[in-house]
């Protein structure tokens, strides 16, 4: 590890100017990634600013029946707060199927936001990676692809984000709240993460110094189903190969409303909405299951080794809204016994 | 396990075992508690499950330094040159060594000295070591490290195992790229069958993934010699390539034993042994070496992955005619002990059946993928995985049922092996089979309490019951136990009895490494057994006695086992004379009995704290097993083999066959251990090799790709957790080998073989598909 820095910020403007003012400085949330990045020596910053300490740890309801989830808020304690259990348990899922309970009680809600890929080359400081250094090439492409992407990649990168939470997130049409330099933003998620592009390097379009302060849930019908399935390689413990973040209503048996989010596909949590275009008014069967998903993976370009994804996310959707259109209500989350 | 159904529990399990045919005559001399066959508390549980226990990684001493290894990058390329002048301008450096500061010879290897210990103008592998660096502190080494300047012409490398027994790579070591061959030629190598079957099988690379790093501490000693803390599997071994190395007599190298957080076969050759000491010498400092995760995973040898090729001929009955096999094992870039890996491969290449013709050709070659040596089970894990999936295939063909096919080709008890070897002692495999075949099976999945965690992609809420499809498969494996072919196989045991305040007391002293299974407790309890007294103490294992060869190849129970109870016996035998003298009685009617000798005669007795008084009784014993032979070099025949273990497992599992995922439900397994030295121990050794089996079958493999390790962590190198391994229905059968200490049989290997083709079976029985390869993945079920 390289010498750095530490300091530890009371408040956001202060931690805001902290990391602005140097261009190799960076918040520390939990530490989960980050802290593994530092040993791995994939970034080498010179100052890290603990914000750990801001008062962003609450969640609270937002006028017309939204809520609001503050930036320090653990990923535990939102799985088991109630407004979310019951209200978003799409959401609640996803945070249970990521990590293990250890890292989910310092995993912090924007920390998991911005956690970066999986990608072994990334991790790799030995091999080049437009990611982690821009211009060096992309070790992926000649390399084992089985985790990588199948939609949205570009010639300089292919890595997909790891997150299950920002899946659920996508789906739920959320809203990231943020204090930079220049003053506050809100952006929809679905256009905070980016696609790779001709620069990978940048995950989000967060600019320097960007404080995440918060993510806001829109209000939800109470009419809403909503669940989160994520298929990975053994039972707990493991990143996602295909997931899928579904809500739909249902009104006479037609779909009326339908909002679906991969993950594991791409370089961002993939909202589908060709799927959801196709399920939009259509009968629920599996049929219309079936159309939703190949509307939406038609475009799939998969990899040497992971063509695999592309039927298993497709199962993965048409199962999951089978399930959500027989069940007559919202599946409670299960609480993960992870050893 | 809170399954009130499930029957793993030690005492049932005890009943079952007690009710085998041939049990062993017990000469037990003593009722004092915690002798062979009980389970007493191991002296390590109560310190692991808090976290108290001292690993190697814990080690400390007050002035010490740290030692890093700067490693190739490259799985092959020839080095130009290696410049240290900046490493060596970082402040707290102590040393910055390269091949060139090796005093002894910079070569090393298990088999064959065949790997340097820095490398010199060429690196064979990504992950080799090529200098050291020490330092006060070590960030300060590792950023010195990153200082050193080497120049490589990368080389393009060799990966692929078949076309360099093809002939097909350019030349990796002076003598030749093939590490060995050897064939197995018996019966009619032209034999005809009417029911033929043929496959491809394919095993990928496992890693044992034990949780404690290489890790250990080497301090200068007054006299230029060195004293090496480590976490090891074989001192002595160790201690031989570390002095040859460092150009030092072998009596200045001392090893002693620290604490160990798993082999499983991966600490049988050195890692930071040779570094640490070396690193210590020009220090002159005491060197600490601790791997991290990702380094560990260059750090040592993993499992030789294979490519099966078989053909298996039999009559209408589904009767073996014929097995004929290639089995290609890459065994990376230096020779480890891919020797014997291929002896195992191809000795034990048809399993535990009766097969009278038989043509098997085996062979481990030099690549530039990561080196491949012992891992739990070696050679006959990959077999088993082809010749099982054969039997299954023979069943289909014939179209009977995979226990009756099994059945009708058991191997038993006077069967010869394709090495002409004839089996000598019991060999249950029929029985094994019959026993797990006989359980109950688990209750189907009752839609209306669906417990996620039962269920395939587990709390992932993959799925909740529908897509979801039930197999059952069978396995059965056999495992040559202790070393094989003439090699020189022993144990050396030190017991000293005395009177401790008044109260005898025993102490054990051996080279024979503890690594977790419960070595020290065994020892304890046969000491317990043959001298009749409770207090045993066991002296740290280090290289002041003599060697007790490695803690592998399911043998230490057996070797170091047998050598305590010898030294126990030359310890009674004085022990008995010095009472007839005392009692005026002859030694033949005195026996040991709760810390006294008893006449049987006339029940005359003396204590033995007062028999002792102020002197000690202690005696050294080297023990053998009975001899084995070399196979012949083109036909593969000869008595190589001691003894055998057998397990046979079924498995049950779901698959969710939309997604891919399974769930094994339950693992019935049955073993025959000869002896049940520990109970509890056993029931530890077959629940642990089996989750390893179950690891490969679904989940495990180093990930390569052009002789890269694409995923050396344990987020992307997956093991099984509790949630994946299922309860255990376990059988242990004591049918005693007489050539061996207490009958026992070696235990540790034999389950990690059946369990993976058992799941396998299960998962083909359920999905209908042929899955020649392990891992099974999701992708491989889904058909994409
Ligand atoms: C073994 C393992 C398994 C895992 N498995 C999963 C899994 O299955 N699914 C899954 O989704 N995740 C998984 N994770 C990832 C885990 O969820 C993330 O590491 C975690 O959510 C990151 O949160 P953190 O607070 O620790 O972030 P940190 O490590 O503190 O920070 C991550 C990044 O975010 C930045 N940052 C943090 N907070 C803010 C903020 N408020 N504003 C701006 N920037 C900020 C930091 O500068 C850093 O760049 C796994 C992690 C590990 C180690
Ligand atoms: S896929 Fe992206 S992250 Fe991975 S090596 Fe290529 S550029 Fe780097």
């Amino acid at each position: 590890m390289n010498p750095f820095e530490y300091r530890r910020a009371t408040d956001v403007a202060e931690a805001v100017a902290a990391v602005a003012e140097r261009p190799d400085a960076v918040f520390l949330g939990g530490g989960t990634n980050l802290v593994d990045h530092l040993k791995l020596g994939v970034t080498r910053p010179g100052r890290l600013v603990d914000i750990t300490r801001l008062p962003l740890d609450r969640v609270e309801p937002l006028p017309g029946g939204g809520v609001r989830v503050g930036a320090n808020v653990r990923n535990s304690d939102l799985a088991a707060e109630p407004v979310i259990r019951s209200r978003y348990p799409v959401l609640a899922q996803a945070l249970l199927s990521g990590a293990s309970g250890q890292l989910r009680n310092l995993a912090t809600t924007g920390g998991n936001l911005l956690q970066r890929t999986r990608c072994v080359y990334f991790q790799d400081i030995t091999t080049p990676c437009n990611k982690r250094m821009p211009g060096s090439g992309c070790a992926a492409l000649d390399g084992y692809t089985r985790h990588h992407a199948v939609l949205g990649a570009s010639p300089q990168c292919v890595a997909v984000h790891p997150s299950d939470m920002a899946v659920a997130l996508a789906a739920l049409d959320a809203v990231v709240r943020t204090h930079g330099p220049a003053g506050q933003r809100a952006i929809p998620l679905v256009e905070f993460h980016r696609l790779p592009g001709a620069q990978p390097e940048r995950d989000t379009v967060l600019d320097h110094g960007e404080l995440i302060t918060a993510v806001d849930l829109p209000a939800v019908p109470a009419t809403r189903r909503s669940a989160y399935r994520k298929v990975r390689d053994r039972a707990s413990y493991a990143f996602a190969l295909v997931s899928v973040a579904a809500e739909v209503e249902l009104r006479d048996g037609e779909i009326s409303q339908a909002r679906i989010a991969f993950g594991g596909l791409a370089h961002k949590p993939w909202r589908a909405q060709r799927a959801e275009q196709v399920l939009r008014g259509a009968p629920a069967t599996a049929a219309t299951f079936q159309r939703a998903a190949e509307a939406e993976l038609v475009g799939a370009q998969p990899l040497a080794d992971n063509a695999f994804k592309v039927p298993l996310a497709r199962n993965t959707l048409v199962s999951v809204l089978t399930e959500l259109t027989e069940l007559t209500g919202a599946t409670e989350p299960t609480q993960e016994d992870t050893p | 396990m809170t399954n009130p159904s499930n029957p793993s529990n030690p005492s049932r399990t005890r009943d079952t075992a007690l009710s085998a045919p041939a049990r062993v005559p017990t000469e037990l001399t003593t009722s004092v508690p915690g002798g062979v066959g009980s389970s007493p508390h191991r002296p390590d549980a109560a310190l692991k499950v808090r976290g108290e226990f001292a690993f190697a990684s814990d080690l400390w001493h007050e002035d010490m330094v740290w030692g890093v290894t700067l490693r190739s990058p490259h799985p092959h390329a020839l080095i130009r040159s290696i410049d240290i002048t900046d490493a060596l301008t970082v402040p707290g450096v102590r040393a910055v060594l390269t091949h060139t500061d090796v005093p002894g010879t910079n070569r090393y290897g298990l088999e064959r000295p065949d790997q340097p210990v820095l490398a010199e103008d060429v690196v064979r592998y990504q992950g080799e070591p090529v200098a050291l660096v020490a330092a006060d502190h070590p960030e300060t080494a590792r950023r010195a490290m990153r200082r050193i300047a080497v120049d490589y012409q990368v080389l393009d490398p060799v990966v692929d195992a078949e076309a360099v027994v093809a002939g097909a790579a350019p030349l990796l070591h002076p003598g030749g790229n093939i590490v060995r061959h050897q064939p197995i030629r018996r019966g009619d190598p032209d034999a005809t069958a009417p029911v033929v079957v043929r496959g491809t099988y394919r095993v990928g690379m496992q890693d044992q993934a034990f949780l404690g790093p290489e890790s250990g501490l080497a301090v200068p000693a007054p006299d230029g010699g060195v004293d090496l803390y480590v976490a090891t599997q074989w001192l002595h071994v160790d201690q031989r390539q570390v002095a040859i190395a460092l150009g030092l007599p072998v009596d200045r190298v001392r090893l002693t034993l620290s604490g160990v957080g798993g082999a499983f076969g991966g600490r049988e050759d050195l890692s930071m042994q040779v570094h640490a000491c070396l690193l210590a010498l020009y220090t002159g400092r005491p060197v600490k070496m601790v791997y991290n995760r990702q380094e560990s995973f260059y750090g040592h040898v993993h499992r030789h992955p294979a490519t099966l090729r078989y053909e298996h001929g039999a009559d209408r009955d589904g009767r073996l005619v014929y097995v004929r096999a290639e089995i290609f094992l890459d065994g990376g870039a230096y020779a480890s002990s891919t020797p014997a890996v291929v002896a195992n491969a191809a000795t034990l290449g048809v399993g535990p059946y009766e097969v009278p013709n038989v043509a098997v050709d085996c062979w481990g070659v030099y690549t530039n993928n990561p080196p491949c040596g012992a891992m739990r089970g070696f050679g006959a894990v990959q077999a088993a995985f082809a010749y099982e999936s054969q039997m299954d295939r023979l069943a289909e063909a014939v179209g009977v049922g995979p226990v009756e096919i099994r059945l009708r080709n058991a191997m038993r008890r006077g069967s010869t092996l394709p090495t002409g070897q004839v089996v000598d002692s019991a060999a249950p495999v029929a029985e094994l089979l019959r026993r797990v075949a006989a359980k109950p099976l688990p209750p189907p999945v009752d839609p209306a309490e669906v417990d996620l965690r039962q269920l395939p992609g587990g709390v992932a809420n993959t799925t909740h019951g529908e897509g979801v499809v039930r197999g059952v498969g069978y396995g059965v494996g056999i495992k040559n136990i202790c070393f094989s072919e003439g090699f020189d196989d022993f144990s050396t045991a030190r017991v000293r009895v005395e009177a401790v305040g008044g109260e005898v007391a025993a102490t054990v002293h051996t080279a024979a490494c503890e690594v977790g299974q419960g070595l020290v407790t065994v020892l304890q309890q046969i000491v317990r057994t043959e001298l009749g007294v409770r207090r045993v103490s066991v002296l740290p294992m280090d290289t002041s006695i003599g060697d007790a060869g490695s803690t592998s190849a399911s043998r230490q129970t057996y070797m170091t086992g047998g050598a305590v109870r010898a030294a126990s016996h030359a310890v009674r035998d004085r022990l008995l004379a010095m009472a007839a003298a005392e009692l005026g009685a002859t030694a033949t009617d005195l026996v040991l009995a709760g810390g006294a000798v008893l006449s049987t005669r006339d029940g005359a007795a003396v204590d033995l704290a007062a028999l002792l008084g102020a002197d000690a009784v202690e005696r050294t014993a080297e023990w053998r097993h009975r001899a084995t032979e070399a196979v012949d070099p083109v036909t593969g025949q000869g008595n190589a083999h001691v003894q055998y273990g057998f397990a046979a497992h079924r498995a049950v599992v779901d698959v969710d066959t939309e997604l891919g995922l399974v769930r094994v439900v339950e693992l019935a397994c049955a073993q025959d251990v000869g002896r049940a030295m520990n109970p509890q121990a056993v029931l530890g050794q077959i629940q642990g090799g089996s989750a390893q089996g179950l690891g490969l079958a679904v989940m495990e493999e180093i990930q390569i790709s052009a002789g890269r390790i694409r995923n050396p962590s344990f987020t992307d190198y997956l093991i099984p957790t509790v949630l994946d391994m299922p309860p255990m229905r376990i059988d242990v059968l004591e049918l005693a080998d007489e050539h061996a200490p207490y009958g026992l049989r070696g235990v540790g290997e034999p389950p990690t073989i059946s369990s993976t083709p058992a799941i396998v079976a299960a998962i083909r029985a359920a999905t209908g598909l042929a899955l020649t390869r392990v891992p099974v993945r999701p992708e491989h079920i889904t058909g994409t």
